[in-house]
This record gives C-alpha cells, sequence and structure tokens, in this order.
C-alpha cells in the first residue's frame, strides 16, 4: 500500500521538528498507542491498539528513524506483527519552512499490509488508514499550538487529544465520506453511515475499547 | 426389469431431516469431556521459522496443550500423495511436496498451522493463540505463475533447482502440420484465476480415542472416509477395525472435501491418541479462506488452426498450471484441462505442453469442475474467436466440428485425468446442441429481438456453447444390500454424502430390483464401520460407480429372494413376481409371501440347511467401470449489461444435458442449479485476489462475492439419454456439469452483449471492473 500526502502545521520547522522526534508527544497523539518508548538514539518501541473495519487487536513493532538531515528529512522504517496481523514498510518524511511560519511535511513510502487486516480489512484500509495519518497530524499541530503559545508566554491553549472512541468515530465518518463520493448509490451509502453511526455509537458507551 | 422408480422425479427423501434441523452434522457432535482446538496460523505467504515460544499458552487457565511440530516427534511427517504422477507418459517430470501437519522449518502459505491449542473450550484456545509468540523471517513470496519460473525466483521448496512442479508433453497427430495447412490460426493468451469453493459447512473434525475400547473414532466433513480411515490406521498403528470415520451430513463437498490429509486431520487424531479426550476442531469462514483447497488458476498460450470453411485441423494449447505451495493431488487437474480442451469436438491435431508451478498460495485440488472448466474455456473462446474472424455463427462453427454419433468409443489419444486413454464411451452431441438453440430461440433472438433492442440501445447478448465431461471414473465402489425381517432394505455404501441426494436415487435403484418403495430403502453411506471398501466421493462419479454397485447387489439380493421364494412357494423362480414388498406367483397373486418373512426364513435359528448356504437375504457387490463416462451438454443465455454500472442481468439461462440414464430428473436438475451459480460465480464475481505477497485481500464475504439469488436465474432444463455402455444403468455423471462451460458462455455473451465495443474477453473470472476497463481501453483506441 503506497502512503503519501502533505500536511501544513502552524509552528516553525524546528519546533515541529522537535515534535515528531518526541515519543511523548507521538503517543497520545496517535490515539490506542498504549506505549512509545525510545530504545535508542534513532529507535523506538511500542505497542498500539489498531482498528481496521472488523479487525482489531494489538499491534507491537518498532520505529527507526534514519538518514536524519536536521530538521529538513528523515526516514521512517516501521515495522509492526499482533493478532490483526503485520505492517512492515518505510517511508520519506520532509518538513520545509514556508516562511510565513507554517511547516509544510511532505511524506511518502510504501507499507507491507498482511494477516487479517489485509484480508479481512482490505477495502477500509487505505481510508483507515489516511483517516489516522490525517488525525495524528492534526492532533500533533494542536500539541505544536499549545507547545508555540507556551513558549511564547501566552496563555496556554487548550489541547485535548481525541480519545480512542472519537478518534474511530472519525475514521468511520471519513470511509462514509468516501463511500458517498464515490457511489452512485446514495442510498445505500446513507444506510452505510447508519449502521456505522450505530456501530461507533455502541462502541464508545462500551467506554472506547 | 422394469424401471419402475428409476428415472422418477422423486422427492428427496433426506429432506424433510435437512430441513427441520434433525441431520447430523459433524458440528452437532457434543461428546462428554470434550475438549477444543484452535490453530495458529502464518499471516505470512513464505517465511522462515525461526522460533516458536509456547510456554505462554501453555499456561493460560483452561488450555490443556499447545503442540508445535517440534512435539509431534515421529508422527510428524509430510502427508502421502493423494494420487500418483501418470506413468504412462514419457519423460514426465514430476516432484511430488505434500503439506505437513504444523510447520516445521518454513511456511509455505498464509494461513498454514503453525502450532495448536487444545483448551475446555474454543474461546479459550483462540485467547491462547495470542499467547504465542513466533519468530518468523519473511521471504520473497512467489505468486505469479510465470514469474515463478523465472530464473531469480524465490524458491518455496529449498531443494528443488526451480518452482516447476510438473512438466509434460501430450501430443495426438501432427500439430506443426496442421498448422502448416491451415487458413487461419486464432492464438491468444488466456489467463483464468483461483476461486474458493465456499461450501456452507466448512470443514469440522471430531476425533475421539477411547482408551479403554482402544477405538478411535473420527467424525469428519470428508469427502473420502474410507481413505481417511485407511490411512490414519496406517499413520498411527492402529487396525483398520480400530478405526471408524464417520462422514455424516456434509454441507456441500465440491472437491476440496476430498483432500487428504489436511493437517487438521493428522494432528488432531494424534493429540487425542495422546490425551485420551476427545477433541473437537470447526474450522471458520476466515480460516476456510485459508487452510482449505483452492483451485482455477492457469495461465495459457492457447492457438487453434482452422480451414476457411471453419473446421478445426488442429489445437496447441501450452499453459502453466498453478498448483500452490504442495502437490498432493497430482495432475489430476492440469490433465482434465488438456483433456477438456478438445471437448466434443474432432480434433484430429493436438500439442500440449503443460507446466506445473509452487507458489505461495493455498493447495490446489480438484474443485467441481477440476480443470474442465478451463480447457472449455480455452476450446469455447478459440472457437468464438474463428467464428467471428471467419464470418461463420457460433452455433454453425460447433455443428461443423462436432463428433458424430458413429465414431463413439472415441479415442482422443491423449490420457486422462485416471492415467488410461481418454475415450469417450458414447455420445450424441448435434441434438444437445440443437436442442438448446431451439429452446433459446437463436435465430428469432439474433435476427428479431436483438436488432430491435439494441435499436432501443439496449445492450443485449446471447452465448451458446457445447461441452463434455469425463465422470464416472474407477477404480471401483461397492455395496451390501440386505433384506431386514421388517421387510426394509438396508443398503451401505462407503462414498459418502454432501448433499447430492444419495438417500433418494440409490433407493430408487435399490428398489426397482427389489419390488419395495424407495422409501423403505434405508442408506447408509460415508460410516466406514457399515461399509469399508471404497474410494469417496469425487468426479462426478457417485450415481455411475456407487449406483451400479447397488444395482449389482441389489440384483443379487433379488435372485436370492426369488430362490427362496421358489422354495417357499413351491413354484420356479420364473413365475414369480416382486412388488409391494411381497413375493407373488404371477397368476395367483394370492400366493405370497412378504420380503420380511423371507428373511427370517433365510435365518433360521435351529434345524439344519444345504451345506453352502449363506444366511440372510443379503449381499455384497463392487462395480469398477473399464474407463470413465463421459457425459455432454450445451448451455445458452441471454443478458443484457449496463455499459455504465457494467452490471450484467441473466435474462434467459437454457441447458441441455446428457448424463446418460437419467435416475431422478429431479435431483439431476437441482445439481445442475448448483452447477450453474458457481458457474455464474467463476464468470463474473467470484476470484480470490492476492498482492505480491501472498497475502489474499478478500477473505470475507463482504469481499469475495458469491453468487446470491438476485445473480442466479430461473434455469431452464431439457434432458437427453444417449446410456453409457458401460455400466449397466447406463449413467453418467452430472455433478459438476452445471459449472463446467458457464465462463465460456459468460465471455461469449459479453462480447455479444458489447458487439459495438468490439472486446475480447480472454479471462476468467471477468468482473464488472476488468469489464470497464476493456470498454475504457476500446475508447481510447478509438
Amino acid at each position: 500500500m503506497k502512503v503519501e500526502g502533505e500536511y501544513v502545521f502552524n509552528g516553525p520547522r524546528e519546533e515541529v521538528w522537535e515534535l515528531v522526534r518526541d515519543p511523548e508527544v507521538l503517543a497520545t497523539a496517535l490515539p490506542g498507542t498504549q506505549s512509545l518508548n525510545q530504545v535508542s538514539e534513532n529507535e523506538y518501541q511500542g505497542k498500539m491498539h489498531v482498528r481496521v473495519g472488523p479487525v482489531a487487536g494489538v499491534f507491537s513493532g518498532r520505529v527507526v528513524v534514519s538518514d536524519e538531515v536536521q530538521p529538513e528529512s528523515y526516514t521512517l522504517t516501521v515495522e509492526g506483527r499482533g493478532s490483526p496481523g503485520f505492517a512492515k514498510g518505510t517511508g520519506q518524511v520532509q518538513l520545509t519552512d514556508q516562511g510565513d511560519g507554517t511547516t509544510l511535511m511532505k511524506y511518502e513510502g510504501e507499507v507491507q499490509i498482511g494477516g487479517k487486516v489485509a484480508s479481512v480489512g482490505q477495502r477500509l484500509l487505505d481510508t483507515a488508514s489516511k483517516s489516522m495519518i490525517r488525525q495524528g497530524l492534526e492532533a500533533l499541530n494542536k500539541a505544536l499550538q499549545a507547545r508555540v503559545a507556551q513558549s511564547e508566554g501566552q496563555e496556554e491553549v487548550e489541547y485535548n487529544l481525541p480519545s480512542e472512541a472519537k478518534f474511530a468515530a472519525a475514521v468511520a465518518k471519513d470511509m462514509a465520506g468516501e463511500m458517498l463520493s464515490s457511489s452512485r448509490m446514495i442510498w445505500m451509502a446513507v444506510a452505510v453511515i447508519i449502521v456505522i453511526v450505530i456501530v461507533a455509537v455502541i462502541w464508545m458507551s462500551r467506554g472506547g475499547g | 426389469m422394469a424401471k419402475k422408480y428409476v428415472g422418477q422425479r422423486m422427492t428427496r427423501t433426506e429432506d424433510p431431516r435437512l430441513l427441520t434441523g434433525q441431520a447430523l452434522f459433524v458440528d452437532d457432535v457434543d461428546l462428554p469431556d470434550m475438549l477444543h482446538a484452535a490453530f495458529l496460523r502464518s499471516d505470512y505467504a513464505h517465511a522462515r521459522l525461526r522460533s516458536i515460544d509456547v510456554s505462554a499458552a501453555r499456561s493460560r487457565p483452561g488450555v490443556v496443550a499447545v503442540y508445535t511440530a517440534e512435539d509431534m516427534g515421529d508422527a510428524w511427517r509430510p502427508g502421502p500423495p493423494l494420487v500418483s504422477p501418470p506413468p504412462t507418459v514419457e519423460d514426465i517430470v514430476f516432484h511430488s511436496r505434500t503439506q505437513v501437519p504444523l510447520v516445521k522449518d518454513k511456511v509455505r502459505l498464509a494461513g498454514e498451522p503453525l502450532a495448536v491449542v487444545i483448551a475446555e473450550s474454543r474461546y479459550i484456545a483462540e485467547d491462547a493463540l495470542e499467547d504465542i509468540l513466533v519468530d518468523l523471517e519473511p521471504l520473497g513470496a512467489v505468486v505469479d505463475l510465470e514469474k515463478a519460473l523465472e530464473p531469480d525466483a524465490p524458491l518455496v521448496h529449498d531443494d528443488l533447482d526451480s518452482n516447476l512442479a510438473a512438466h509434460l508433453i501430450q501430443e495426438k497427430g501432427d500439430y506443426a502440420v496442421a498448422r502448416e495447412k491451415a487458413d487461419l490460426v486464432i492464438r491468444r493468451r488466456i489467463l483464468i484465476d483461483r476461486g474458493t469453493a465456499a461450501a456452507m459447512e466448512n470443514r469440522g473434525i471430531v476425533a475421539h480415542w477411547d482408551e479403554k475400547n482402544q477405538q478411535l473414532t473420527l467424525w469428519d466433513t470428508t469427502q473420502a472416509p474410507i481413505p481417511i480411515r485407511n490411512g490414519l490406521a496406517g499413520m498411527f498403528g492402529l487396525s483398520t477395525h480400530q478405526v471408524r470415520v464417520i462422514a455424516p451430513f456434509v454441507g456441500g463437498g465440491f472437491g476440496p472435501k476430498i483432500m487428504m490429509f489436511y493437517p487438521e486431520e493428522v494432528v488432531l487424531t494424534w493429540a487425542t491418541l495422546k490425551l485420551g479426550r476427545p477433541i473437537k476442531w470447526i474450522e471458520d469462514r476466515r480460516e476456510n479462506f485459508f487452510a482449505t483447497n483452492q483451485e482455477r488458476g492457469q495461465v495459457h498460450d492457447a492457438e487453434l488452426a482452422l480451414t476457411r470453411d471453419g473446421r478445426i485441423l488442429g489445437l496447441r494449447d501450452d499453459f502453466i498450471h498453478d498448483t500452490g505451495a504442495y502437490d498432493p493431488y497430482g495432475l489430476t487437474v492440469p490433465l482434465n484441462t488438456q483433456c477438456h480442451a478438445l471437448g466434443p469436438y474432432e480434433i484430429p491435431n493436438y500439442y500440449g505442453e503443460l507446466k506445473v508451478v509452487f507458489t505461495n498460495r493455498p493447495i490446489v485440488s480438484p474443485l467441481r469442475g477440476a480443470g474442465r472448466s478451463q480447457g472449455v474455456f480455452v476450446i469455447e473462446r478459440l472457437l468464438d474467436l474463428a467464428a467471428k474472424e471467419l464470418g461463420i455463427d457460433p452455433v454453425e462453427i460447433r455443428k461443423r466440428n462436432l463428433l458424430s454419433p458413429d465414431v463413439f468409443p472415441y479415442d482422443n489419444k491423449i490420457i486422462d485425468q485416471a492415467f488410461v486413454p481418454l475415450v469417450y464411451d458414447s455420445g450424441n452431441y448435434r441434438p444437445v446442441l440443437e436442442k438448446a438453440a431451439a429452446m433459446i430461440d437463436y435465430d428469432r433472438f439474433l435476427n428479431e429481438e436483438q436488432p430491435r433492442l439494441r435499436t432501443e440501445g439496449r445492450h443485449v447478448g446471447i452465448g451458446i456453447v457445447s461441452f463434455i465431461e469425463t465422470t464416472g471414473i474407477g477404480p471401483y465402489e461397492g455395496a451390501r444390500v440386505t433384506v431386514e425381517t421388517s421387510g426394509r432394505i438396508n443398503v451401505a455404501t462407503g462414498v459418502g454424502t454432501q448433499g447430492q441426494g444419495h438417500f433418494t436415487s440409490f433407493a430408487q435403484i435399490a428398489a426397482d430390483q427389489l419390488g419395495v418403495s424407495p422409501r423403505d430403502v434405508h442408506l447408509v453411506t460415508g460410516d466406514t464401520s457399515q461399509f469399508h471398501w471404497g474410494t469417496g466421493t469425487f468426479a462426478s462419479r457417485g450415481a455411475v460407480v456407487a449406483g451400479n454397485a447397488i444395482h449389482a447387489a441389489a440384483t443379487t439380493v433379488r435372485d436370492k429372494v426369488l430362490k427362496l421364494a421358489s422354495k417357499v412357494l413351491e413354484t420356479p423362480e420364473e413365475e414369480l413376481e416382486l412388488d409391494d414388498g411381497q413375493v407373488r406367483v404371477a397368476d395367483i397373486p394370492q400366493r405370497s409371501i412378504s420380503l420380511g418373512e423371507l428373511a427370517v426364513r433365510a435365518n433360521p435359528l435351529r434345524g439344519a440347511v444345504e451345506p453352502g448356504t449363506e444366511p440372510g437375504l443379503e449381499a455384497t457387490a463392487y462395480f469398477g467401470p473399464k474407463y470413465g463416462a463421459t457425459a455432454s451438454g450445451a448451455h445458452a443465455m441471454i443478458i443484457e449489461v449496463d455499459p455504465e454500472t457494467m452490471m450484467v442481468e441473466i435474462k434467459r439461462y437454457v441447458l441441455v444435458e446428457d448424463c446418460g440414464t437419467v435416475i431422478n430428473p429431479l435431483i439431476v436438475e437441482g445439481q445442475l442449479h448448483g452447477g450453474v451459480a458457481l458457474g455464474i460465480g467463476n464468470s463474473y464475481y467470484e476470484q480470490l485476489m492476492y498482492d505480491e505477497n501472498g497475502q489474499l485481500l478478500n477473505a470475507s464475504f463482504a469481499d469475495y462475492l458469491v453468487p446470491t439469488a438476485s445473480e442466479v436465474p430461473r434455469v431452464e432444463i431439457a434432458h437427453l439419454e444417449t446410456p453409457s455402455p458401460l455400466n449397466p444403468l447406463g449413467s453418467k455423471g452430472v455433478g459438476e456439469g452445471g459449472c463446467i462451460p458457464v465462463p465460456a458462455l459468460f465471455a461469449q455473451a459479453l462480447e455479444d452483449a458489447l458487439a459495438d465495443y468490439d472486446i475480447e474477453i480472454l479471462e476468467a473470472p471477468m468482473s464488472p471492473n476488468k469489464l470497464f476497463e476493456l470498454l475504457q481501453g476500446k475508447e481510447k483506441e478509438q
């Protein structure tokens, strides 16, 4: 599976760099992350609860950062496996100072996915991964703004990270949105959204999985 | 003997039990103290097993045992090959590599079992799977059939030089010479991809070693209970009399359940022998997509040489066949492909080079159709393209090439799946094709209806194809027929039943010989303690081989009945008749004796009998044909395609079959309906999608589309009968015929419906997506 995209952070590049290399921030920004520890200068290990459609479970894995050109670019190598399957991939991340106090992040990579998550969740995989990345980056951006505000001595910006349930609900919403735009059978998409919302509500009421 | 019941549309005697939930399936078996098994399966398609740590799983409360390959010790052995390679072809290459019970060194397909957990409940067993730590080193996967043979391809089996599992060439006449003489040569690359059987009931096993009785009982969803019994006895050093295999009602076999041995059959047997407690394993649907055999993947490079007037001079069909990670089923499937590419046509020259490749995908073994539909797809597609090129009507080009009825038995001069020469026993193909054309109103559709609908802007098309089906192969089956003292008849046979209606059609055969109602015939099948010689249910052979064994046994019992009745009624045998459960003197109906009374007299408790007398009214008989019986058929359909959504609606579906003597038309039609449904799936919906790493991407019924009631039309059926000369009943098989020609038919109808786009369908299954891409490609060209 190819993963690529870009995102604009409302903050200077150095701050963004600090942020994306801080395991504690990363762990909170990606809901479902149960732990993320830096085991060496460039290696992190952690566990993450993942849900794609009907497949859910804990992935444990490691992330290695290499080819680091501070604060411009780095390569991420990710390897994870668990009961939902496995994922293995490499991606390049590039940060560009846009000169207006914002930073453009470009990322692209190739991920190999296997096991249950690939065989049963296949058609949800693309949207789910895009949605997770987008939400993760949005959370990071909020964290960034909180940091910037703090360092500038301003009043602290409220920084509430999404719960895992809210996160999952947003993934579901994205999926439904995708179906709506690509399908001519609106009524069917509407039915699917209703089902997804019901499932999300049930799931949230169970305490967020 | 008059046929009173054979040929009747009898409703199935087994249906009340099935429809009211009273029939025993493996999952209904619930024994005291029973344990439950769950298998840890590899997520990778190709990987080296570095280490496996089951200690945490073993200590989970409720877990009784966790086993890996190492734990099995000497009991760990690759499975024996199910069928051997053909001995009659020269220069054949065949590398036998069979499946293993649990992975020891290397994973060769996603879903291959690494360990088994046996626990007090399936829930606990499944949870414990997550406690197992496995270290697998992923390897490059072999998925694409052609890339599999490239020199730098990863090796599925490290001890071989390449992924070539088998290589053979079959020849008839001289194709090269025929090609020289041809006015037209049509050459195409044709792709056929994999599907799964999607039986309603997944596989399941209950294994029980009773230590005190020294008796092993296995309830198994197998299509071959007797070979499973024999194999397990041999594997675990037991007498065959200590092993009882029961294949109760099975919710669909379709071929993959003939496999032996699936890893689970060996592992559960080994484990119950070790633990002394019954163990159950029921495959879940997702497991089924990985752990149950599949079929169909082939890449053909085929060419047909013809004269200007559409007569076939020769066929060349070189193809690569995907056997999956192992090849326990030998060459059955690709040999069927070779044979069925010759079809019902006179093809004087043939050259076929077959390469079988190992890939990192599930094992390939026969799946309803078993290689036949690929062969039919190849020849029918080439004929359609030739017809178009030559400006000959598709029905006409077929008629010009059909074998005439006076050539039978017809020797096609290549070997078939049973390694004997491919000889068609009998047939009359032209009336079958003509009947199908008449039923669908072929000429009127082409001349009136289609032009009218086309002017309305509708995309309607017609298809019509011919095919043969080799059926009813040996080696043999047997049956024991007994008249019980109640007057009821007991028939025991070994084949096993998966919904074919055996309880009814076999009863009809016995009833005709013994003058009883089929409802008074009790059939026992699939229980090795009841009848223990035989091979199994496969290759559309149940009605032919077991049916004729029952016929033979019932005939012998009839002789015994008449002999005894003659003595009792003091009347010569010729003057006696059997009817209504009675033996009567033909002219004096009041002088009679019931079958039950005769059965009592045939088993006296005191007194003397003539030396050499056998007790009871019972006989056992076997039937083995010289070679298989060849059935034939023609299918036709009218479809409409929506060129915006690419959805296809089947407006009419007509089929004519000739399976020799029809024992029960209702059952034959049921078989054909089911076959057509599978064929429609294989044509347009059912395709297993693998990525380049061997990951199956659609392992659920949400993504793998089995046709539903809305995709399967009403099927109009007609029967023609050309009895087989190879068996007394004259029957031929029909279990697979429904599905075999459908992808070829579908392709022809699609091309016709979209004639204005001028597309060529060279792939099965097609799909709305693929059709869309084809049309897009055409639009770009224009």
